[in-house]
C-alpha cells in the first residue's frame, strides 16, 4: 500500500490532486486512518508492531506529499513568472523630454561663475527711457555714438534697451557701494539681420564699484572669468576703445582654442573700462571708482557649438533646441 | 565739400552689420611717408594700431599695375568701316608705334594712356593681351581702362594719366603694390579720419616726428583783395571759412601718383582739381570744395539757413527740398536773390562743379557745427565722407592750413597761380585746459608710467603741457581732440601709448556679501523643464496681425522704426509665439514648450511664464498613449505649486483665445496670476492645430511659507458618498458644501468618480466623494463618523441635490 500511495503522490499533477491523495490515505476516512482504527482489533503483541509500521508509512507519505507540494508550488511560480516576462528591449513610455534653451544654459553657467566670485545677480526692464539707456550713461545728445546703438524707438518716445548698461544706473540708484553685480538680459539693435546678427540678443553686464577699484581689478576679473570658462591660465587681452560710459575704455578678448576648428585664436568678447565720472555724477556717487564690462552671450553659445546661424536660437524649432542637453 | 565717396560707402548705405561705425582706409606706404619712412612693416603696424585703439578691420593687399603695360600717347585714331564704335588707333610710347583696335569713347588723339602689350595680364579683364585681328584690322595691344588694369573701378573709357606722365615708362614702376589698412573708428576719434591723424598716433607711439603736409604753405593775406567776399549769416553754425582763389588752372586728368593715392582710398579719380580736394580731405581730414569762380555771383559765397521749401540739386543728381534748419552754401543769383549751391558739410551742388573749361577756381575750406551737419545728413538721408568727418568733429583750426595745402597742390598739378589774398572768417580756438595729475595714471590703471614718458606722450599727441609742481599739470589738448575733456581722458591717452598690455591683474578686496535670490528664475526653469517642457526663446517684436490671429490683447507699445510690419509692436502675451512654434513643430507627435519672458502691456512691462502642450502627455509608442486634457495641465500646475509650497486653484473664466468651456483663471496663493485652458478651436484652426492646451502666468510666483506641523498619528475613518447634482454645479461648490457640513473632524474630501449618463438623467451628474475623518487625540467611533455623514447628507439634500445609493 505504501508504494501505491507514494506513486499516487508522485502522480499528482497539481495541488488539488495532491490534496485528493492526502485525503485518500491520510484523511478521516483514509486508508491509513482506517488501518490505525483497526489496530484495536489486533492482539496486543501484534498491535505494537503494526502501529509502528503504520506510523512509519504515514510519515513517509506525509514527507512525500510535502516534497511534492513544494515541487508543484515551485513549478506554478515558475510558470507564472514565465508568463509575466516582458521584452525589455521594447521602447519605454515617452514623456516629454523637456530641457532648457541653450542660451539659458550658457547664461546659467556664466551666473554660476560670477556668483561663485561673489557677484550679485540683478535684472531690469527691456523697455527703457533715453535717460537710462543714453543720457545717464554719458551719451551726449546728437552724438554719433548714439547711431552705433541702432536703437528701436517706440512711438511714445521710449526705446528697447540697446545694452544691459542701463542697469548700471538703475542698480547704483538703489544701492550703495561697495558692490559687485552682474546683469544678464535681452538687448535690441535695429540692424540688418543675418547669420551672425540678430535684432534681439543677450548680454551680460558686470559692474564693480568700491573705494579704489582699478583697471588691474578689471583685468583680473576678466581673467577669472576666462579661467572659469576656459580653464586656468587662459590668456586675455585688453585694447583701447571708446564707450561713452567708461574712461579709459577697452575691448577684451580671450585667447582660446576654438573647439570647432581646433585652432588657437583671439575671441573678441566685449567692451569694458573704468566707470566714467559722469556716470557716477548721474547717480550721485562720490569718492569711488569702478569698472564695468559687458559682452554678448550668443557668441559664447554659437562659436563652441558651431551653430551656423544665430536665428536658430529664436525659431523654436525642436530639431535645434533639443540637441543641447547634458553637460555644457 | 565735394567728396567722391569711397566704394562701399555709397550714399545712404549703412555700415556693415555689426561694424561700430564707418571705416577709414589708410595706405601703409602713405602713412610711412608722413612719418618720414620710419614705420615698421604692415603686420607690426596693424598690431600697433590695434594697441592704440584704432581697430584694424582688415588689410587689403592691392597689387601693382600689371607688367608689360607702358605709358603711351594716342597718336592716330581712324574709324573702322562697318563698325559703329570700334576705331583703329595707334599708340606711341616714344620708341614704338603700336596699332590697336579700341572701342573706348575717349580714345582721342593726344590722350596719354596705358598701352598693354602682348603678354600683359589684365586682372580686371581676366585675359592676357595678345596680337590678333578684329574687323580685318591687326590689333597688337590694348589701350586699357582703369578697371581692366585693376587700378580702380572705372570702365567707361581708357585710362587717362594727363600730359605729365612719363612717356614709355612701365606702369608697374609708377604704380607699385600697396597695403591698405582699413580701420573701424570709434565715434570719439574724429581726428583719426585722416592719414595725418592716424600717423600722429603712430608717431607718438613710436617716438617718430610727424611730417605735417603743407605746414609751410602760404595761407594768404586777408588784407589783399582777391575779389571774393564771404557773407556768413550764422557764425555759430559756420565758425570758420576760408575761400582761396587759384587763377588760370588747366583742368586735366591727375598725375599717376595722385590717381594711385585716390585709388588706394577706394575713390575714382576725376580731374586734377577735384582730385586734390578729395586728396586733402583724406590726407588732413579737412573736407574742401572747389567752385568754378564763374558760379559765384559777384564773387560772393554765402553761408545761411535755407528757406523752407527751397530746392537744391546735389552732386548725387537728386533735387532736395530744404527746411529752414538746413545750413546751405549759397551765392547771389542774377535776380538779386540767393541761390543754394550745396548742403553745408554734407554734399556740394551739381551746378557749381569744376568743369573742363574752368579757369579760375575758388577753393572753400570751412568748419561746420557737428550737430547742424548731423541733423541735415539724417534729414536728407545722406551719408558722405564730409558728413562723417564733420559730425565727429573736424579740427576747427584746420581750414586755413588745409586751404593753403590744397591751393598749393592745385597750382602744382593743374597750373595756375594761387592768389596772394584770402577771404577768411573766424579765428583759431583753444580748447580748455585740463588739470592733470600724473600720479592718477598709477592710481586708476595700477600701472607705473614715468612722468617724463607721460609728458612726452601728451606732447606727441599735440597737447600743451605746463606745470611746475610734480603732480599738478595743466594740459591743453589740441584743437583736433574733441574727446579730451577730463583727467580720465588724459589717463587713457597716456595708458594707450604706454600699452594696455602692461596693466596688471588684481582682485579687489571688498566687503560685499551678495544677497541670495533668483531673479532669472533658474529654479522655475529647471522645474518646468523637469516636467517635460522644452524652453524656447522668441522675439519680443511681433505684428498686429500675429496678435489678432492668436486672439491676444492688442499691442500697447509700438515701434516707430520697426523692421517690417510683422515686427512693429511688442508682444502682449507669450503664447502666440508658442503657437507659432507649435505650428512649426507640427510633425512632432507630442509637444510641450515653455518660455519665460517679458510682455509689454499698456499698463507696463511684466514677466511671465507661458506653457503649451499638444498631443499625448505620455506616448505609449507601441501601446496606448496617455491622452492630454485640461486635468493634465492642471496637474502640472499643481505639482509646480506643491514644489513651491504654494497652492493653486482654478475657477471658470472666459478668454478670447481659450475654449469657453475649458478655461480657468489661475489663483495662486489667493491671487489671480493667469489663465490655463484649451486653445479656442477657432484660433487653433488658424494655425492648423488641434488639441492644444495653454497656460500663462505672471511672475514671480509666490512661494508658500513652510512651517513644521505635527502629523496625525490616530487612525482615520473614510466614508463614500455619491452626490447627484445638475451638471453645471461646479465640483468646487459641492466640496465646499460638504466641507461646511462635515465639521472640523473632516480631514479631506476627494472625488473618486464622476459620472454623467443614463443612470442620473439628462443634465445631471454624479460625483462620488471619499470623505476622510480624523481626530488628532484619539480614534473616532463609528457612531461619531456616521453622525457627521448624516449632517453632510442632509446638507446635500437641503441644497436640492440627490444622494445616489
Amino acid at each position: 500500500m505504501l508504494e501505491e500511495a507514494l506513486a499516487a503522490v508522485e502522480a499528482a499533477s497539481n495541488l488539488q490532486e495532491l490534496q485528493d491523495v492526502r485525503v485518500r490515505y491520510l484523511g478521516k476516512k483514509g486508508e491509513l486512518t482506517r488501518k490505525l482504527k483497526a489496530l484495536g482489533s489486533l492482539p496486543p503483541e501484534e498491535r505494537r508492531e503494526a502501529g509502528r509500521r503504520i506510523n512509519e508509512h504515514k510519515q513517509a507519505i506525509e514527507e512525500a506529499i510535502q516534497a511534492r507540494r513544494e515541487a508543484l508550488e515551485r513549478r506554478a511560480l515558475e510558470g507564472r513568472l514565465a508568463g509575466e516576462r516582458v521584452d525589455v528591449t521594447l521602447p519605454g513610455t515617452r514623456f516629454g523630454d523637456g530641457g532648457l534653451h541653450l542660451l539659458t544654459r550658457v547664461t546659467n553657467r556664466l551666473l554660476d561663475v560670477f556668483t561663485a566670485l561673489g557677484y550679485e545677480v540683478a535684472v531690469g526692464p527691456e523697455l527703457e527711457t533715453d535717460h537710462y539707456n543714453f543720457g545717464a550713461l554719458n551719451f551726449p545728445d546728437e552724438h554719433p555714438a548714439r547711431d552705433e546703438q541702432d536703437t528701436f524707438w517706440t512711438t511714445d518716445g521710449r526705446l528697447l534697451r540697446t545694452h544691459t548698461s542701463p542697469m548700471q544706473v538703475r542698480y547704483m540708484e538703489d544701492h550703495r557701494p561697495p558692490f559687485k553685480v552682474v546683469v544678464p538680459g535681452k538687448v535690441f539693435r535695429n540692424e540688418a539681420v543675418d547669420a551672425t546678427h540678430e535684432a534681439q540678443f543677450h548680454q551680460l553686464e558686470a559692474l564693480v564699484v568700491g573705494e579704489r577699484i582699478t583697471m588691474a581689478d578689471l583685468r583680473g576679473a576678466i581673467d577669472e572669468m576666462a579661467a572659469a570658462l576656459f580653464g586656468e591660465g587662459t590668456r586675455t587681452r585688453l585694447q583701447p576703445t571708446f564707450f561713452p560710459f567708461v574712461e579709459p575704455g577697452a575691448e577684451f578678448a580671450i585667447y582660446w582654442t576654438n573647439p570647432r576648428s581646433g585652432r588657437q585664436e583671439w575671441l573678441e568678447l566685449g567692451g569694458c573700462g573704468m566707470v566714467h565720472p559722469n556716470v557716477f555724477r548721474a547717480v550721485g556717487y562720490q569718492g569711488v571708482t569702478g569698472f564695468a564690462f559687458g559682452f554678448g552671450i550668443e557668441r559664447l553659445a554659437l562659436v563652441p557649438y558651431g551653430i551656423p546661424d544665430i536665428r536658430a536660437f529664436y525659431q523654436g524649432d525642436l530639431r535645434v533646441l533639443r540637441q543641447f542637453r547634458g553637460a555644457l | 565739400m565735394r567728396c567722391e565717396r569711397a566704394a562701399g560707402t555709397a550714399a545712404g548705405s549703412r555700415p556693415p552689420a555689426g561694424a561700430a561705425g564707418p571705416v577709414v582706409r589708410v595706405p601703409h606706404g602713405w602713412l610711412a611717408e608722413l612719418l618720414g619712412g620710419d614705420l615698421p612693416g604692415v603686420e607690426r603696424t596693424v598690431e600697433l594700431l590695434d594697441g592704440l585703439g584704432l581697430a584694424v578691420e582688415t588689410v587689403h593687399a592691392l597689387p601693382a599695375a600689371p607688367r608689360r603695360v607702358v605709358i603711351a600717347d594716342v597718336v592716330e585714331v581712324e574709324a573702322i568701316p562697318g563698325s559703329e564704335h570700334l576705331v583703329r588707333a595707334v599708340a606711341g610710347d616714344g620708341e614704338r608705334r603700336v596699332q590697336v583696335v579700341c572701342g573706348a569713347p575717349n580714345a582721342r588723339v593726344g590722350v596719354r594712356s596705358a598701352l598693354a602689350l602682348p603678354g600683359a595680364e589684365l586682372p580686371g579683364a581676366g585675359f592676357t593681351v595678345e596680337a590678333r585681328e578684329m574687323m580685318g584690322v591687326a590689333s597688337n595691344g590694348v589701350l586699357a581702362s582703369p578697371r581692366e588694369l585693376g587700378l580702380f573701378d572705372y570702365g567707361g573709357g581708357i585710362v587717362d594719366f594727363g600730359p605729365d606722365a612719363p612717356l614709355g615708362a612701365e606702369l608697374a614702376e609708377l604704380w607699385p603694390a600697396e597695403s591698405v589698412i582699413e580701420l573701424e573708428l570709434t565715434p570719439n576719434r574724429g581726428d583719426a579720419f585722416s592719414l595725418l591723424g592716424v600717423a600722429r598716433d603712430l608717431g607718438a607711439k613710436l617716438g617718430v616726428p610727424l611730417r605735417v603736409p603743407g605746414a609751410d604753405a602760404d595761407q594768404g593775406d586777408g588784407a589783399i583783395d582777391d575779389g571774393l567776399r564771404l557773407e556768413i549769416e550764422d557764425e555759430a553754425a559756420c565758425p570758420r571759412l576760408t575761400l582761396r582763389l587759384i587763377e588760370g588752372v588747366r583742368v586735366a586728368p591727375s598725375p599717376v601718383w595722385l590717381q594711385r593715392r585716390l585709388a588706394a582710398l577706394g575713390l575714382r579719380p576725376r580731374n586734377n582739381v577735384v582730385d586734390v580736394t578729395n586728396f586733402v580731405t583724406f590726407e588732413l581730414g579737412q573736407p574742401t570744395h572747389a567752385y568754378d569762380r564763374r558760379v559765384l555771383g559777384g564773387g560772393v559765397l554765402q553761408v545761411r539757413r535755407a528757406a523752407d521749401g527751397e530746392r537744391v540739386t546735389l552732386l548725387d543728381e537728386e533735387e532736395r527740398v530744404l527746411v529752414a534748419e538746413d545750413l546751405v552754401i549759397a551765392t547771389p543769383d542774377a535776380d538779386g536773390g540767393s541761390r543754394a549751391v550745396g548742403l553745408a558739410g554734407v554734399m556740394g551742388g551739381l551746378r557749381d562743379s569744376v568743369v573742363r573749361d574752368t579757369r579760375d577756381v575758388a577753393l572753400e575750406a570751412a568748419h561746420f557745427d557737428p550737430v547742424v551737419v548731423r541733423k541735415a545728413a539724417r534729414r536728407h538721408r545722406l551719408s558722405t565722407d564730409a558728413h562723417y568727418r564733420f559730425e565727429r568733429g573736424v579740427d576747427p583750426n584746420l581750414p586755413p592750413r588745409a586751404s593753403a595745402r590744397a591751393a598749393a597742390l592745385i597750382a602744382e598739378i593743374a597750373g595756375g597761380s594761387v592768389h596772394p589774398g584770402v577771404s577768411a572768417s573766424g579765428s583759431d580756438v583753444v580748447r580748455p585746459e585740463i588739470a592733470f595729475r600724473p600720479s592718477r595714471v598709477g592710481y586708476l590703471m595700477a600701472m607705473e608710467v614715468p612722468a617724463e614718458e607721460q609728458r612726452a606722450s601728451l606732447e606727441a599727441l599735440g597737447c600743451d603741457v605746463e606745470g611746475d609742481q610734480d603732480d599738478a599739470w595743466r594740459v591743453t589738448p589740441p584743437s583736433w581732440r574733441f574727446d579730451l575733456h577730463i583727467e580720465e581722458d588724459l589717463i587713457e591717452e597716456v595708458s594707450r601709448l604706454h600699452g594696455y598690455e602692461h596693466i596688471g591683474k588684481t582682485v579687489p578686496a571688498m566687503h560685499f556679501v551678495p544677497p541670495i535670490h533668483d531673479p532669472t528664475h533658474r529654479w522655475l526653469r529647471e522645474a518646468v523643464a523637469a516636467m517635460g517642457l522644452q524652453e524656447t526663446v522668441s522675439y519680443v517684436f511681433t505684428g498686429p496681425d500675429a496678435l489678432a490671429r492668436a486672439a491676444a490683447p492688442a499691442a500697447g507699445v509700438a515701434l516707430s522704426n520697426p523692421q517690417g510690419a510683422e515686427r512693429s509692436v511688442l508682444r502682449t502675451a507669450l503664447y502666440p509665439a508658442l503657437l507659432t512654434a507649435a505650428a512649426l513643430n507640427r510633425d512632432e507627435p507630442a509637444l510641450a514648450l515653455f518660455e519665460i519672458g517679458h510682455v509689454f502691456l499698456a499698463g507696463g512691462e511684466e514677466e511671465r511664464l507661458g506653457m503649451l502642450w499638444r498631443g499625448p502627455y505620455a506616448r505609449g509608442v507601441w501601446r496606448a498613449d496617455s491622452p492630454l486634457d485640461f486635468f493634465v495641465v492642471k496637474g502640472v500646475l499643481e505639482r509646480l505649486a506643491a514644489r513651491l509650497g504654494a497652492d493653486v486653484r482654478c475657477r471658470p473664466t472666459q478668454a478670447p483665445f481659450l475654449h469657453p468651456g475649458v478655461a480657468a483663471e489661475l489663483v495662486w496663493q489667493g491671487e489671480a496670476v493667469g489663465v490655463a485652458g484649451q486653445l479656442h478651436p477657432e484660433v487653433a484652426a488658424r494655425y492648423e492645430l488641434d488639441g492644444v492646451y495653454l497656460a500663462e502666468l505672471r511672475l514671480p510666483l509666490a512661494e508658500g511659507r513652510v512651517r513644521y506641523r505635527d502629523f496625525p498619528r490616530q487612525p482615520f475613518a473614510e466614508r463614500d458618498l455619491a452626490v447627484v447634482a445638475p451638471v453645471d454645479v461646479a465640483y468646487a461648490r459641492l466640496e465646499r458644501l460638504v466641507r461646511d457640513a462635515a465639521g472640523s473632524e473632516l480631514e479631506s474630501v476627494r472625488p473618486f468618480d464622476v459620472y454623467q449618463g443614463e443612470q442620473v438623467g439628462e443634465g445631471g451628474r454624479s460625483v462620488a466623494l471619499r470623505l476622510r475623518f480624523r481626530r488628532s487625540d484619539r480614534a473616532l467611533t463609528d457612531d461619531e463618523v456616521d453622525g457627521h455623514m448624516r449632517n453632510v447628507m442632509s446638507a446635500v439634500r437641503d441644497a436640492g441635490y440627490d444622494i445616489r445609493a
